[in-house]
């Protein structure tokens, strides 16, 4: 699977966040597109935009989260590359079969997009605009990842963070256990040992040796209790 | 399990020694997930406990 992270942010070099998730992207599998950085005059490559969406899978809109929407140059992408005859419309229907998906940055917490709250709208609420666009183009839209108040997290919520980051840009469509297990073996097989000791790097294989030994128990565990009833 | 009993003292001890965050990262998800599996297995065993032993079986 190959997954198109197109970044819309006026000033990426100094925003924590961005730059943080800059440093978590795969090596692999996956292509990396600040805007703003490609088109410093704010004139769009149409024909090389609908090129890098065609050729990836999976398409990731990023972006600071600006009066509930993207960054306007991310409006202005969408209004002019995705037009009528390529991503909708009778000619159209290039990105039908593709999944699409948000990741942004909030500053407020959580706990203030709910009735009651501050903020009052839920986020897939306030979303909608892009549902939508994933509706009307026959992409199936991902549930978003949302990252609140980057700038409170602690260490470990970081840590958090960087995996559910990773995991979105390349795991499948599946948020189950079963599915995170398969992609953290993946991980640790493919992890690069040298600059890891050779005991840390035999802790981990056994780890996800040990990973794949509960998968087995607990599929076990489910047909017995699945015959029982 | 004493098997993942075992394996999460040994990446919280490996947690503690590493310095690299993309290491640190992957250490804490391994070990999130092995305890994730852990709490699985333990309830299901206990579920299929609490059925076999269920009053509504005995007649079976």
């Amino acid at each position: 699977m190959k997954t198109l992270v197109i970044i819309s942010h006026p000033d990426i070099l100094e925003s924590g966040s961005q730059q943080f998730l800059l440093n978590a992207v795969p090596k692999e599998g996956v292509t990396v597109h600040h805007l703003e950085t490609a088109y410093p005059d704010g004139k769009i490559n149409v024909e090389k935009e609908h090129q890098l969406l065609e050729t990836h899978d999976r398409i990731i809109f990023q972006f600071p989260f600006y009066w509930y929407s993207s960054p306007a140059f991310l409006k202005q992408w969408q209004d002019e590359v995705l037009v009528e005859g390529f991503a909708h419309g009778k000619a159209g229907g290039r990105l039908v079969g593709k999944e699409f998906g948000l990741i942004f940055m909030l500053g407020v917490h959580e706990r203030e997009y709910q009735a009651g709250g501050r903020e009052l709208f839920t986020i897939s609420e306030l979303t909608r605009p892009f549902q939508a666009v994933a509706h009307k183009t026959g992409m199936i839209y991902l549930r978003p990842l949302t990252v609140y108040q980057f700038a409170y997290m602690n260490d470990e919520e970081k840590m958090d963070l960087y995996i559910q980051y990773q995991q979105k840009l390349t795991n499948k469509n599946d948020s189950s256990l079963a599915a995170r297990e398969d992609w953290m073996v993946e991980q640790i097989n493919k992890l690069d040992t040298k600059d890891l000791e050779p005991e840390a790097a035999d802790i981990l294989k056994h780890a996800a040796e040990l990973m794949t030994t509960n998968r087995t128990t607990i599929d076990e565990l489910q047909v017995v209790m699945d015959q029982m009833w | 399990m004493e098997k993942n009993e075992w394996i999460l003292g040994e990446l919280d001890r490996l947690f503690i020694e590493q310095k690299d965050f993309r290491h640190l990262a992957l250490i804490k998800a391994a070990r999130d997930i092995i305890k994730e599996q852990d709490k699985r297995i333990w309830q299901m065993e206990g579920e299929l406990d609490g059925t076999l032993w269920s009053p509504k079986r005995w007649d079976e």
